[in-house]
């Protein structure tokens, strides 16, 4: 029987990082494949690479049979291979049927008008099949997000009637947003396809690839390292292939963690915000790092960007130093004494078009102005220092912060709280799209911060991150601490026990 | 090196612009024609001058055509009672409007674009208040005792170069050396990064307002002066050029990219094409479309197109 969907091989490469690595994985017809992984695994690159996002750089890829190259999500789209996004590509101003036949609207035309009634007569027997008892007219801004999500999968569905051989579905984490009773109805609908169409279900949530696929795909740092049908799967040897290796413990510099915490440098009691995080409470210490683990959605990133002034909690307090902390805005938390490296480096982290030096003393006015007035001495001065303590490979001090590599960059950032003396340092996935070499500059700094009684808050990329760097670890599941970890130097706990916690 | 070259194309292009002229009438490099012509566009270079701050913060600022308007109106209503106050008043009331727009921006949380359009619906209705509906003359005497400053001259050099070139240096100063001006060309490139780094970005727009009014302002007290009389449309026809000014010189209209000299240049540039075109005969009807076509021309070339994933 040939696959309705294959790779064989398939390989892509980003500078500095293996993305795919020799990935074969065949979907056939009318069956459920799951494929689960850590962040960071490849799982979003396999899922760009089957909608045509992305190219690969090496291997095959055939659909129903036959060898092709997928140029566009819309080429995917027309060769049968429709996807579910994970942040729902609806158009809120549009209606039902207007959704489900966007792009299609030729199909209904009539004297060069769009006859809608004909439109929403065939959305109709699309939401039929997914059981949504909805009017095609409905605009999408009135649904609810488990509908919406309905909207979209009914979409990807229409594409039954239209080509000749089978259709694939890809639903990428379709369960995030969803209540108890929604993913229920959904796993049904899921089931019922079947009969119809082939399903890759993406999910971090292994209960729920348990529960609905037939086959499972593990992939672990850009490769798939188990298969098996579900009926012999485990949820625990699912969880070793998705961990994997060992631990190892120079990578993270663990010989210069911290063994005796200083005194406490900042209380967070009953922190809250609705919808995101809630009765957040710990003690930091100075030089301590403490790591932050759960899965998208946590409430992990929301409780960082809070502390960084960037989403203002409902209730609860932070204090540094006994000083209460104010969160309403980047300038208090700045105050405070929180220093904030966010995710997203090249929007949040820098400004592009300002030079090296510039960057390093943005967050410290006054510092380098008397009287508006910029001391430009002092600051190359004190930016020369900063490169040659954090090891920044730059041409100048005035170079355009654009030419740096990412690591580099990463290091200017650092810089810049170092420079102003943030107590608190937080370090939102520090070392995403550094090329490997760099990581292990960036834990060397994060290592000689804490060494000089910085406290930090991790967020790494991987847990194994988390694990390796952080001397206590907050595990959070649907916005609350659901387990507290200690992981002193040779005693690291393991990743298994901590997963068991985040899902 | 690139961007040196990038930087210098302007100040080629102002040259060939002289000297094509030049080819075509001789007379035209007189150094008095030459002297007459930059005191002519200073009016327009002070009216850009503010404005580039504010372009390059990303924003935009057409209100400027009613504050210069309104301002000639203010100082040809008040210099016979008043004398000196109706020149504070005039470019307290350009730096009000300016901040007006600053405030809408960032309260109301409303684009530039529609923020300033309004404040320039506000400013010309004081206009036509202040100036009771007509052009209001300026008298000789007024004019001697007050604006000497603004249309005299000062060592054979006509004043309003002078007001020009004072303005240069102290914008350029304030855009190269303070910390205000670097944070106005960091929230042009990224500014929720600055915004992350606890900077008041409001306070560094309001302020870029301010200016932008403040030179609006003083650019209608200039214009109110040289033509001897205030009217609430004298600056109209303005706006489109003065934008030009700050483009054509090289300052990005999505921001972070910028110099007040380049504007400089840019002044001259717009001034020179104005001439050269009554030269080759292009009526003066038709000038406005050259404009345009100038103004899209170099917002297409300077453009930063990775900052807009859309255009609308």
């Amino acid at each position: 029987m040939t696959a309705v969907l294959e790779l064989r091989g398939a390989s892509k490469v980003f500078p500095g990082v293996r993305a795919l690595d020799d990935v074969s994985l065949r979907v056939d017809r009318n069956e459920v494949v799951g494929l689960i992984g850590e962040n960071g695994a490849g799982k979003s690159t396999l899922l760009k690479v089957l909608t045509g996002i992305y190219r690969l750089d090496g291997g095959e890829l055939f659909v129903n049979g036959e060898e092709t190259v997928l140029r566009n999500p819309r080429d995917a789209f027309d060769k049968g291979v429709a996807m579910v996004f994970q942040e729902q590509s609806v158009i809120p101003t549009l209606s039902v049927a207007e959704n489900i036949f966007l792009g299609r609207e030729r199909e209904f035309l009539k004297a060069g008008f769009i006859d809608k009634r004909a439109m929403n007569r065939a959305a109709r027997i699309e939401l039929d099949k997914v059981h949504l008892a909805i009017d095609p007219a409905t605009k999408c801004s009135a649904l609810g997000f488990a509908a919406r999500q309905m909207v979209e999968i009914a979409k990807a569905l229409s594409l039954d009637g239209r080509i000749e051989g089978d259709t694939v579905i890809l639903l990428d984490e379709p369960t995030s947003v969803l209540e108890r009773r929604e993913v229920e109805l959904l796993f049904e609908i899921v089931r019922e396809l079947k009969s119809r169409a082939s399903i890759v279900f993406i999910s971090h949530r292994l209960d729920e690839v348990l529960d609905v696929s037939d086959r499972i795909y593990v992939m672990r740092d850009g490769k798939v390292v188990h298969e098996a049908p579900t009926a012999t799967a485990t949820m625990h040897d699912l969880h070793e292939h998705m961990v994997g290796r060992q631990l190892d413990h120079q990578y993270y510099r663990e010989g210069r963690q911290r063994t005796e915490p200083g005194p406490v440098v900042m209380r967070v009691r009953d922190l809250s915000l609705k919808g995101r995080y809630r009765d957040i409470s710990f003690d930091l210490a100075e030089g301590e790092i403490l790591g932050l683990a759960g899965v998208v959605g946590s409430g992990r990133e929301a409780l960082a960007r809070t502390l960084a002034g960037l989403s203002p909690p409902d209730k609860g307090t932070v204090e540094i130093s006994g000083r209460r902390a104010q969160l309403g805005k980047p300038r208090g938390a700045v105050r405070a004494g929180f220093g904030f490296i966010p995710s997203e480096r090249k929007t949040e982290g820098m400004v592009a078009g300002l030079t090296v030096a510039e960057n390093m003393t943005l967050a410290a006015p006054g510092q380098f102005d008397s009287y508006g007035f910029i001391r430009f001495k002092a600051e190359r001065a004190e930016a020369r220092r900063w490169i040659d303590r954090l090891r920044i490979r730059t041409p100048s001090t005035d170079t355009p912060m654009q030419s740096l590599s990412g690591g580099n960059q990463q290091k200017v950032v650092l810089a810049k709280w170092r420079i102003v003396g943030s107590r608190v340092a937080i370090l939102d996935h520090p070392t995403r799209g550094i090329d490997v070499g760099a990581k292990e500059d960036v834990y060397e700094l994060i290592r000689d911060m804490a060494q000089e009684g910085i406290a930090v808050i991790l967020l790494g990329d991987t847990l194994e991150e988390v694990i390796g760097l952080s001397s206590r670890i907050l595990v959070l599941r649907d916005g609350a601490i659901s387990a507290r970890v200690e992981a002193p130097a040779g005693g690291k706990p393991d990743q298994i026990a901590l997963i068991e916690n985040m899902v | 090196m690139k961007e040196r070259i990038r930087d210098l194309v302007p100040v080629a292009a102002l040259f060939l612009l002289v000297f094509g002229i030049a080819g075509y009438s001789p007379g035209f490099m007189r150094p008095d024609n030459l002297l007459t012509l930059t005191a002519d566009t200073m009016t327009l270079f002070l009216m850009a001058s503010g404005v580039t701050f504010v372009i390059m913060l990303g924003s935009i600022d057409l209100s400027i055509q009613g504050v210069a308007s309104m301002t000639s109106c203010i100082v040809a209503a008040m210099l016979p009672e008043y004398g000196a106050l109706a020149l504070a008043v005039a470019l307290a009331a350009g730096a009000l409007s300016g901040l007006a727009s600053g405030l809408v921006v960032n309260y109301l949380r409303i684009p530039s674009f529609v923020a300033t359009l309004a404040v320039g619906g506000i400013v010309t209705s004081v206009a036509y208040w202040a100036s009771d509906t007509r052009s209001v003359y300026i008298s000789q005497e007024d004019q001697d005792a007050w604006l000497d400053w603004a249309t005299g001259n000062f060592l054979g050099i006509d004043n309003e170069i002078w007001t020009g070139l004072v303005a240069l240096v102290l914008l350029t100063v304030l855009l190269s050396f303070t910390r205000f001006g670097r944070m106005v060309r960091a929230v042009g490139s990224q500014e929720r990064a600055v915004i992350a780094s606890g900077i008041d970005v409001d306070r560094v727009k309001l302020a870029a307002f301010v200016l932008s009014g403040f030179m609006a302002g003083l650019a209608g007290v200039v214009m109110g002066a040289r033509l001897g009389s205030g009217s609430p449309t004298l600056a109209n026809e303005f706006l489109l050029p003065a934008i030009a000014c700050v483009i054509v010189g090289g300052t990005a209209i999505t921001g972070g990219v910028g110099a007040v000299w380049k504007t400089f240049v840019g002044a001259l540039i717009v001034a020179v094409v104005r001439i050269g075109m009554t030269f080759v005969g292009v009526t003066v009807f038709a000038q406005q479309i050259v404009f345009g076509l100038v103004l899209v021309l170099a917002v297409a070339i300077t453009m930063d197109r990775s900052k807009v994933a859309t255009v609308k």
